[in-house]
């Protein structure tokens, strides 16, 4: 009976495993061989490097890479700042209507930010900042998820270390930056990976808020290059697909042990 | 001595929502000298000193430090260091970065920051030790750490939190010491709470008492031994506690009254010649001594010492004798007698 259930939880992880990968495996068979060897899945025909080329050609992929990762690393410098601070103050600040402010923050995680979407964009142009890298980011800097991420780890730091930082002169600030941000390193690894890989894979709020190649991130730049009307090759899109996700791809196989490390450290599962 | 006190707290109170803090809290602490706030726990001492340190303002009173009225300012203006019971060291800071903590953060010169380093590491015997983590040493490395940084600024008040509680038995006793020489031979004024009443004993020049949030009594380590002022000091202070025993079981001391006796003045007499003859429920070997406990109706915690290994079989009826002069009356409020 237990090898039984041992021998199915093994199965199914096994199943789901290939079930995952399968389209990413297809994805690499496309991209390294012609067209028409891909589509009839022919073992012995030769590979070939030449859908990369034609793909990188054809769109700015430079200036599209450049961008994503701007847009990742702004928004990830911006949900640092935000949320370390709101995590601080309802971690370990005494004010008036903090528990009521904090269970408004804590709705926003209920809100799926596709509904925000004619808000949010009305506020940007509002704002002056349609069709800007900045403009992509700023919605998400103030992530709830993260404030919530944060509170919890400075509420895990022992009030002890507070108070001998406070009697060895810190100021509240200093405190902050001394003793809780060094504290939840762990903490803020687990959010960056997060961040950075939902980032990286957004699409629709950057596909409705850029106009323009200077601004496109690799997700819009890429349905553009695979939209029908630019004639639809499964293999040169495969291979543009395979460039945008490598970076995201090698850094999870680098930092695979990080990853799933940070995750459990920081207690989200 | 002219000289007003170093620290002085003045009527202090502190009261949480319902919760006894302190109340009427007056003490006067010289500089330079070493005093314990000794109580069961939860008795206010804790609170005494977040009090002093800063930590927690309080609801009344004034408290001074230095001839400069503290008592609304912040921790870190109060110049002085604090141990904590659970050492507070900074988990991700080396042995270097948490002593020069403070330092850092008063923006002391690079070059006077690593001499006070090494001098506090030399006193506090960690050189060698400035780039481990807290995580590396031991117990007792860990509560050195924290006296270097709590030394390393030249503070002249120093507050600690029963710093020794969390350490073994056998390093509790050498540490101890180390902290009695390092206050004396720095000069530092130290205030230390503690549970322990061999603690404060042993190290203390003065022992405030505390107990449900009040000061019990206020003095040299053998004043409280020798002249505790109610009953409560009596049964705190000591190693075996002191007896007390009704005065109805005693002739000539009337009704109503409580009267202490230490172990040390009780003897074993004849039988029919003693002042109260008593069973014997437990004996236990010291080493040097064997403690004899005995059950009398009319009193709490006799107990009698004899030299060397000296067993007594449970249930033995014996007879003692003691001498008035030796004798702490109490009236019927637990409080000492003028005798």
């Amino acid at each position: 009976m237990k090898r039984l259930s041992s021998f199915l939880d093994s199965f199914g992880a096994i199943l789901l495993a290939i079930i995952w990968i399968a389209p990413l495996l297809f994805a690499f068979w496309a991209a390294t061989h012609s067209t028409s060897d891909a589509v009839n899945l022919n073992l012995f025909s030769p590979w070939t490097l030449e859908n990369f080329r034609v793909a990188w050609n054809g769109a700015p992929w430079l200036k599209y890479f450049l961008n994503t990762f701007v847009l990742v690393t702004i928004i990830l410098i911006g949900q640092f700042f935000f949320t370390t601070l709101a995590g601080f103050a309802f971690a370990q600040l005494n004010f008036r209507g903090k528990e009521f402010v904090f269970i408004l923050v804590l709705m926003q995680l209920f809100i799926l930010p596709e509904v925000l979407i004619v808000e949010n964009y009305v506020m940007i142009s509002r704002l002056g900042l349609f069709d800007t890298i900045l403009g992509v980011g700023m919605p998400y800097m103030a992530s709830a998820f993260g404030i919530f991420l944060m509170r919890q780890a400075f509420k895990g730091v022992p009030i002890e270390l507070h108070e001998a930082a406070r009697i060895e002169g810190c100021g509240l600030l200093g405190i902050l930056w001394r003793v809780y941000v060094p504290l939840a390193k762990p903490t803020y690894l687990a959010y960056a990976l997060v961040s950075v890989s939902t980032h990286w894979n957004n699409f629709l709020w950057p596909l409705i808020v850029t106009n323009s190649p200077d601004t496109r991130p690799l997700t819009v730049g890429l349905s553009i290059f695979g939209a029908p009307e630019n004639g639809v090759d499964i293999s040169i899109i495969s291979a543009a697909t395979m460039m945008s996700i490598a970076p995201l791809l090698i850094g999870f196989l680098l930092f695979q042990r990080q990853f799933v490390q940070a995750f459990l450290r920081a207690g989200i599962k | 001595m002219t000289q007003a006190p170093f620290v002085r707290l003045m009527d202090v109170a502190k009261r949480w929502n319902g919760q006894l803090g302190v109340e009427g809290i007056s003490l006067d602490i010289p500089e330079g000298s070493f005093t314990a706030l000794l109580g069961p726990s939860g008795c206010g001492k804790s609170t005494t000193l977040r009090l002093l340190a800063g930590l927690e303002l309080p609801d009344e009173g004034k408290i001074m430090i230095d001839d400069k009225d503290v008592t609304t300012s912040a921790a870190s203006d109060r110049n002085l260091s604090m141990v904590f019971q659970s050492y507070a060291l900074f988990p991700h800071l080396s042995v270097e970065e948490n002593v020069v903590f403070g330092l850092k953060v008063r923006r002391v010169p690079k070059q006077e920051r690593k001499q006070k380093l090494h001098r506090a590491l030399e006193i506090t015997g960690l050189l060698g030790y400035e780039n481990r983590k807290p995580g590396e040493l031991s117990g007792g490395q860990r509560q050195r750490v924290a006296l270097a940084r709590a030394i390393v600024a030249g503070q002249r008040l120093c507050l600690m939190d029963e710093p020794l509680s969390n350490l073994d038995a056998k390093l509790r006793n050498s540490v101890r010491k180390d902290i009695k020489k390092l206050q004396r031979d720095l000069g530092i004024t130290v205030v230390y709470v503690t549970h322990d009443q061999t603690e404060a004993m042993s190290m203390a020049d003065t022992v405030v008492l505390m107990k449900d949030g009040r000061i019990q009594q206020v003095g040299a380590p053998e004043d409280l031994y020798n002249k505790p002022v109610n009953t409560f000091v009596a049964e705190f202070v000591g190693a075996p506690p002191m007896a007390l025993i009704g005065s109805e079981a005693i002739d000539g001391f009337g009704k109503g009254k409580t009267l202490g006796v230490r172990a040390e003045n009780i003897q074993i007499v004849p039988k029919g010649e003693g002042r109260l003859s008593c069973t014997v429920n437990e004996s236990e070997f010291l080493g040097s001594e064997t403690l004899i406990g005995l059950a009398h109706a009319g009193a709490a915690g006799l107990c009698v010492l004899r030299p060397g290994l000296a067993m007594m079989s449970e249930g033995e009826e014996i007879d003692i004798h003691f001498n008035n002069e030796h004798l702490h009356v109490f009236d019927a409020a637990g409080q000492r007698q003028v005798s």
